[in-house]
């Protein structure tokens, strides 16, 4: 580690700009002709024959390693004080400097190749991109692990301490050993089993069928016919195998700052560290198909997040699959002081039932003294937490059928990700929680210093 | 309880209303198109002859004339708050919003002004949030008003600041 980093005492004395790890460029490579190959398809393959096609795809592969050798010749990084500097491009030349303090969460990412070959990508998660802005892929594994741990505490670092005398930050950076202390361990065969119980699991039994009654009732039998079949069905109904593969393992720590330190992943592992004063909000949600279980699942809103919510590629996972006891600990952990267990909700007025004949009874809005909460769905039950300090904006929208019922309905906006929504309330307790809500964000809020989460007090 | 939806607060928020410019800014707008809707389908009765393309065309000056009331209607309903913590909007008829969006969470602000607004001395003062839902965006504002709250907006903004 100390070998790798020059000894940058001075926070003035700029770096030498450095660069990815000299693999990157086959990984990359290797990336690029899987989808290539992808894209052509097995049609292609049956048209062409397959020596062909073996020589396409070997120059196309030769193409794309050149390409991305000469990226990587071009790619460097490099930390200039507070602000990480990252230069790529091959045609369109691009400087991008990031400031540190804007940091939302930093996650090293091991794709299965870079995996076999002690490589990672660092993802930075910065507000305001709609993907993931500053990928740094690849780096060795230790090497991304000590520039994680320096950009987080250098964004970490508020004005007031930068003002003091701080030679040693940089210095001491390396030292830190890795004390974390232990949330949580999903068990595997929870999750295998939380992934049997969804719609698509019980639909494939149903799609095998079809496709092989298709086959039987045509006589065709050909390789191809059947390939390209299982391809095409595999992108929708192996969503849940996707999941597995992705949530394996998946296990949660709280690191010696006190962040959120996240692992999970099979084939490609992810770990990602979460400051948590950057938890915009936190969703819990009940599936149907949970339920006999008692299971439910715990997203987590980080503004900056690449991707829609939902979305498989989302790094937004606190908890795939528990139960409520664990849930509630968790709760606990990241929104210290609420207790999942003791989050009273209000109906809206009675009158809604016109407009939601059936969820009137799901929905609820409640007031506690951290968060907001939100809770409908009848069937899949959700549950949505917007700390005040998080609040962005509040606003009350009335449509022209909730005005015939005098209701409208609140929107608490946070940063990316889904606002709390009260739905059809009451007019006037809409302008009245509207208004509450606005005085306790700016009570939450509070001093401009961001408070420091030491160890909370156990439930 | 009563409430009206445009109004929340009256007895404590001073709403303040948007120039009545802006009526006249969105009527050309709105004829400008109704216009050249118009000579489109007089082209087609000429060429044609058929009756239906009379019937659009009353369709279509129906339409405006309708809309023209409420145009006016809705730029009546546009109106922003400032208080001493957060800016206060609410607009729209149909769909009747209010946003409240604190000063300490601005990003930053806009002010944009098309080239008919300019023509008749109005601009648009938006505010951004790191929420993309918010909506704060306050139009028909006469230049000088529209300066003054992004000056006001900013330093209110720097004196909060906390980021995100």
């Amino acid at each position: 580690m100390t070998a790798t980093e020059p000894p940058s005492t001075a926070v003035a004395e700029p770096e030498p700009r450095r660069r990815l790890h000299p693999l990157s460029p086959l990984l990359h490579g290797a990336k690029s002709i899987a989808v290539i190959v992808a894209a052509l398809s097995w049609q292609t393959l049956s048209q062409v024959g397959l020596e062909r096609f073996a020589i396409v795809v070997a120059i196309i592969a030769v193409g794309v390693v050149v390409f991305s050798i000469v990226g990587w010749l071009t790619t460097g990084y490099q930390v200039v004080g507070r602000e990480l500097r990252i230069s790529d491009g091959v045609i369109w030349r691009r400087n991008r400097a990031i400031p540190l303090e804007r940091l939302q969460a930093v996650e090293l990412r091991r794709p299965l190749l870079a995996q076999l070959t002690g490589l990672a990508e660092l993802r930075l998660e910065v507000i305001g991109g709609g993907k993931t802005e500053a990928p740094l892929a690849f780096l060795t594994v230790r090497e991304a692990a000590a520039l994680r741990e320096r950009l987080l505490r250098l964004a970490g670092r508020t004005r007031a301490m930068e003002a003091q005398p701080t030679d040693q930050p940089a210095a001491e950076a390396p030292a830190v050993p890795a004390l974390e202390r232990p949330l949580l361990r999903v068990d595997n065969r929870d999750l295998v089993v939380s992934q049997l119980l969804t719609p698509q699991a019980f639909f494939l039994p149903v799609g095998v069928a079809f496709v092989v009654l298709q086959f039987v009732l045509e006589g065709s039998w050909t390789f191809i016919g059947i390939a390209s079949t299982v391809t095409a069905m595999a992108g929708v109904l192996l969503q849940p195998v996707r999941r597995v593969l992705q949530d394996w393992d998946f296990r949660l720590a709280r690191d010696p700052e006190g962040r959120l330190a996240v692992r999970y992943g099979l084939l490609e592992t992810r770990s990602q560290v979460v400051p948590l004063n950057r938890v915009q909000a936190v969703g819990a949600t009940w599936p149907l198909l949970w339920r006999g279980q008692g299971w439910l699942h715990l997203r987590l809103d980080i503004a900056g997040y690449a991707g829609e919510p939902g979305d498989a590629k989302r790094s937004d996972r606190l908890l795939p699959v528990g139960e409520f006891a664990t849930a509630r600990t968790l709760v606990w952990e990241v929104l210290p002081g609420v207790d999942l267990a003791a989050l009273a909700t209000s109906p809206p007025p009675s009158r809604a039932r016109w407009l939601n004949p059936v969820s009137l009874r799901s929905m609820g809005v409640g007031l506690t003294p951290e968060v907001f909460v939100t809770r409908w769905g009848v069937l899949t039950r959700e549950m949505h937490l917007v700390p005040y300090a998080r609040l962005q904006s509040v606003r009350v929208v009335q449509g022209p059928l909730q005005r015939l019922f005098g209701l409208a309905t609140v929107y608490a906006d946070t940063a990316r990700g889904r606002a709390g929504q009260a739905k059809d309330r009451d007019l006037a307790e809409a302008y009245a929680l509207a208004a509450e809500l606005a005085v306790r964000a700016r009570n939450a809020r509070g001093p401009s210093v961001q408070p420091v989460w030491q160890t909370p007090q156990q439930l | 309880m009563t409430v009206d939806a445009l109004t929340p607060w009256p007895d404590t928020v001073d709403w303040r209303p948007v120039s009545p410019k802006l009526i006249t800014v969105e009527l050309i707008v709105r004829w400008s198109w109704a216009l050249i809707l118009v000579a489109g389908l007089c082209v087609g009765l000429v060429l044609q002859g058929h009756w239906l393309w009379q019937l659009g065309i009353a369709l279509v000056v129906l339409n405006s004339i309708w809309r023209s009331f409420v145009t006016v209607r809705a730029v009546r309903a546009w109106g922003y708050a400032e208080r001493d913590q957060d800016l206060l909007v609410r607009h729209g008829l149909l769909v009747r919003r209010l946003s409240i969006v604190p000063y300490a969470r601005m990003q930053f602000v806009d002010v944009t002004a098309g080239p008919l607004e300019r023509a008749f001395g109005l601009a648009t003062v938006q505010l951004h949030t790191a929420a993309a839902a918010s909506d704060a965006s306050i139009p028909g504002l006469p230049p000088a008003e529209a300066s003054r709250l992004r000056d006001r907006l900013t330093a209110l903004g720097e004196d909060r600041a906390e980021g995100l």
